[in-house]
């Protein structure tokens, strides 16, 4: 079937900064916001902006991602002609099975695209919370006759190393490019969000094969930046790389600070509601009288009977009395029992915190073992992990999923082995 | 469960319920916040294994067929699973309303025929309640039943269920509709399962008469064939027949007499957030003994109210005992007590909505209304500094001119 344009939707990082966040699943279907997964965001950017074919590429333990995924019907790329395909590494041919980079992973499935004869290709990242009508990219695109378009925006310089940085003459035409730069020139990053005429990107992709190139912002934009019409579409909304503890934590207690970064009623984001192992539908959040709740975000679900403060809560949480929670972030059913205080903590799903037991108090050392994830006072609990009553975890503690904790855990320790 | 076909019935129009059922069925009147009232018997249907269920629907059914939708949501999707609304039809000989709840039986015969189930499970689409069919229908085929009829024990002096006496071995001897004085503690659940054949050998027969409802005509008469039992269900029943027993019912999910985690009600959340999904619930105000759903912004103070998805409460206003439908918004210093305001109402400043004369019956609904409970009607405006008492009931998209609307008041 013939589209106009094709979204290559790029969800195979490994996103080991998220650390054990990232441990079961792909970065891309990570919860964010309550009831979201990081992929929504994109997910629905590119629904919302009428592309109606989309190939996620995956590659690093996809079965949440694709359990999300389902057949596309949360987006509406559902139907006869508009479809979400899952494009997982393959073998071929060739032996050459596992995705080596971001423009090989959409090289190794040029078939998929052909099958639609594009003019365009859209490729975007799963990982990234942002609104942007990429309507309005696809115009610049073809109104500059560019052979690619590279969506850039304004970041601080301190922070410009972390990014593939761009410099753009009057008409927007990309001049220079320097990815992750110890001395940005410009600072212009780029957000990972490429237009590329098909025919060029195709061409680009085999030359760089050739050369062992498989990155977009390593060797596809820097070589054809310099003999191909290649614009920068500088973006001005709101746009964060949730790829770090910190970021990530950061980006969601931005939902809560009124000053509307992320306003999901007019973002219009959409996600996949169904419950796994369940067959009802969750019903609305019980607050009883003891609740007391301010400044934050509570998904359906849940019973609150504690208090909540400036965090953010998914659907089936509960919150038994007297328990204490501040500027946290709780993932789905997890349970916090009564009296237990939690400052600062990112807590994965099904956790269970005891009786009277503080999380995230103390001294703020970095965690010893991984002290470039952990360092800002952040504690983080695994998925599944049982803490037992009346005890003390401090500051940048990692507690590994499905542990059982039955001891006081100082600041910047690691609980469980480490992996 | 494939010899067993069902069949709902969501058809009947209701005074009681006021402008609730303005514009929907008693069936898809909003309850707990997010469902609809048929959502707890398809949901019932649905975990009982049960393959097709046919929905008989005649008063406005349309928010009830977009509800329904596919029935993908209760799992009605499939080669052999469907949920089908069947709705009144004109034959050859004209116009043919149903007449009664057997008689949307009878003239959907072909129907029944379509699946040759051996048995008929009936079921009224309007109460509330978790059940597992299966043990009802093993007690039906154990006692080689022609039908079977589902009672609840309620001790009542009222007169408008239907109250059955059974003999040792369950059998069915009596059968009163809406006696003057309840002859036992045995109330009809409006739950039956039939031997097809049986069923409608006797709807037949019953098609030249006058009337023909179940309770009234079918039940009495079947007795006699002295093969009719009784199947007694001991869990919470509930049912929304009146504004204060639909009040009540609601309410009886904030005092923990209903545990909806365990119940696994499904329904359809898709149908008022087509483009997106509806937030988490924002919290900024006191919250206390109350149900709030998503993308409810609190500035104010909620308490022992049932809130559903997208109400506004701004700050300074207070919201209790209260019943709260989607999108609604309340403006700063607004009052609301013992009120159930239907979806999409504006309500201003500075007003103040019922706890005031709740002893002053309603006028004109002086049957239904008064209990102290305050109706605004779906799209209501409410003007700021308005006050108005209890027992009162605006209509739809009605015009208030006057700020001062006296308890037991109709405006329309």
């Amino acid at each position: 079937m013939k589209k106009n344009i094709v979204a290559m939707l790029l969800a195979g990082g490994v996103g080991s900064r998220l650390n054990i966040l990232a441990r079961e699943r792909a970065k891309p279907a990570i919860p964010f916001g309550s009831i979201y997964r990081i992929i929504d965001f994109t997910m629905s950017n590119i629904a919302n902006s009428n592309v109606d074919v989309v190939g996620v590429l995956t590659q690093y333990k996809p079965l949440s991602l694709m359990a999300h995924i389902d057949n596309g019907k949360p987006w509406d790329l559902f139907g006869r002609t508009r479809s979400v395909e899952i494009l997982p590494p393959k073998t071929g041919e060739v032996m050459s099975d596992w995705y080596k980079g971001t423009s090989d992973a959409v090289y190794q499935n040029i078939d998929f695209i052909e099958d639609f004869s594009p003019e365009l290709v859209l490729v975007v990242s799963g990982d990234h919370i942002y609104n942007m009508d990429y309507r309005s990219l696809i115009k610049f695109h073809i109104q500059c006759k560019a052979h690619a378009t590279v969506c850039l925006i304004k970041v601080p310089k301190k922070d410009a190393h972390h990014f593939g940085i761009a410099s753009i003459n009057e008409h927007n035409q990309i001049t220079g490019w320097v990815e992750k730069p110890a001395e940005p020139r410009s600072n212009l990053a780029s957000m990972g969000v490429y237009v590329f005429r098909k025919e060029w990107l195709v061409r680009a992709l085999q030359i760089a094969a050739k050369k062992d190139g498989f990155d977009f912002a390593r060797d596809i934009i820097p070589v054809m930046s310099k003999k191909k019409r290649v614009y920068g579409f500088v973006f001005n909304g709101y746009w964060r790389d949730v790829g770090t503890i910190d970021a990530y934590w950061q980006a969601n207690m931005d939902l809560l600070s009124g000053r509307s970064y992320i306003d999901l009623r007019t973002w219009q984001v959409k996600t996949n509601f169904s419950v796994k192992g369940e067959i009802g539908d969750r019903p609305s959040t019980y607050f009883s009288r003891n609740a007391r709740v301010q400044n934050s975000l509570i998904a359906r679900g849940c019973v609150i009977e504690g208090q909540v403060t400036n965090s953010i809560i998914s659907p089936g949480v509960r919150v038994h009395k007297n328990a204490k929670i501040s500027d946290s972030i709780i993932f789905h059913e997890s349970i916090v029992n009564s009296q237990a205080v939690i400052n600062r903590c990112i807590i994965d799903k099904s956790v269970k915190i005891g009786r009277s037991t503080t999380l995230g108090s103390g001294i703020n050392s970095p965690n010893r073992d991984f002290p470039k994830h952990l360092f800002t006072g952040i504690t983080v609990v695994g998925k599944k992990a049982a803490i037992k009553s009346t005890l003390n975890i401090g500051k940048n503690c990692i507690i590994m999923p499905g542990t059982r904790v039955k001891q006081d855990c100082l600041s910047g320790t690691t609980f469980g082995v480490k992996s | 469960m494939d010899n067993i076909l069902a069949l709902v019935l969501a058809g009947g129009r209701v005074d009681e319920l006021l402008c609730l059922t303005e514009t929907r069925a008693k069936a898809s009147v909003t309850i707990f916040g997010i469902y609809r009232i048929i959502d707890f018997v398809l949901s019932n249907l649905m975990h009982s294994g049960i393959e097709n269920v046919g929905i008989l629907s005649q008063y406005r059914p349309q928010d009830l067929v977009r509800h329904i939708s596919s029935g993908e949501h209760w799992d009605y999707v499939g080669r052999k699973r469907a949920i089908r609304i069947l709705a009144p039809y004109s034959g050859f000989k004209g116009s043919d309303w149903y007449r009664g709840t057997a008689d949307a039986v009878y003239q959907n015969i072909s129907y029944i025929e379509e699946f040759l189930p051996e048995h008929i499970l009936v079921a009224a689409a309007d109460h509330i309640y978790r059940m597992d069919y299966t043990p009802m229908i093993e007690f039906h085929l154990e006692k080689k039943a022609d039908a079977t009829i589902c009672f609840t024990k309620i001790r009542t002096k009222s007169s408008r269920f239907g109250y059955g006496i059974t003999n040792k071995e369950q059998r069915l001897i009596k059968y009163l509709e809406k006696p003057s004085s309840p002859p036992s503690d045995l109330v009809s659940m409006t739950l039956y399962i039939f031997r097809t054949k049986y069923i409608l050998n006797v709807l037949k027969d019953n098609a030249a008469e006058s009337s023909h409802e179940f309770g009234r005509d079918i039940i009495p008469r079947i007795i006699a064939d002295r093969k009719t039992y009784a199947y007694i269900f001991n869990d919470y029943w509930a049912y929304a027949r009146t504004i204060a027993s639909y009040y009540g019912t609601n309410m009886d999910l904030i005092k923990h007499r209903i545990n909806l985690n365990k119940w696994q009600i499904r329904t359809n959340l898709l149908e008022r957030c087509k483009y997106r999904d509806r937030t988490p619930a924002y919290i900024k105000g006191a919250v206390s003994n109350s149900v709030v759903s998503d993308e409810c912004i609190i500035e104010g103070d909620v308490r022992n109210s049932i809130l559903s998805p997208g109400v506004r409460v701004a700050h300074g206003a207070v919201v209790s005992d209260s019943i709260i439908f989607h999108d609604v918004k309340i403006a700063p210093f607004a009052r609301l007590k013992k009120v159930i305001c239907d979806k999409d109402a504006k309500i201003g400043e500075h007003s103040i909505i019922g706890g005031f004369g709740n002893k002053v019956k309603s006028k004109n609904h002086n049957k239904f209304l008064g209990s102290g409970i305050t109706v605004l009607g779906k799209n209501s405006s409410i003007p700021d500094h308005t006050r108005i008492g209890a027992n009162t009931v605006i209509y739809p998209s009605a015009r208030i001119t006057n700020n001062d609307i006296q308890p037991g008041s109709t405006v329309i």
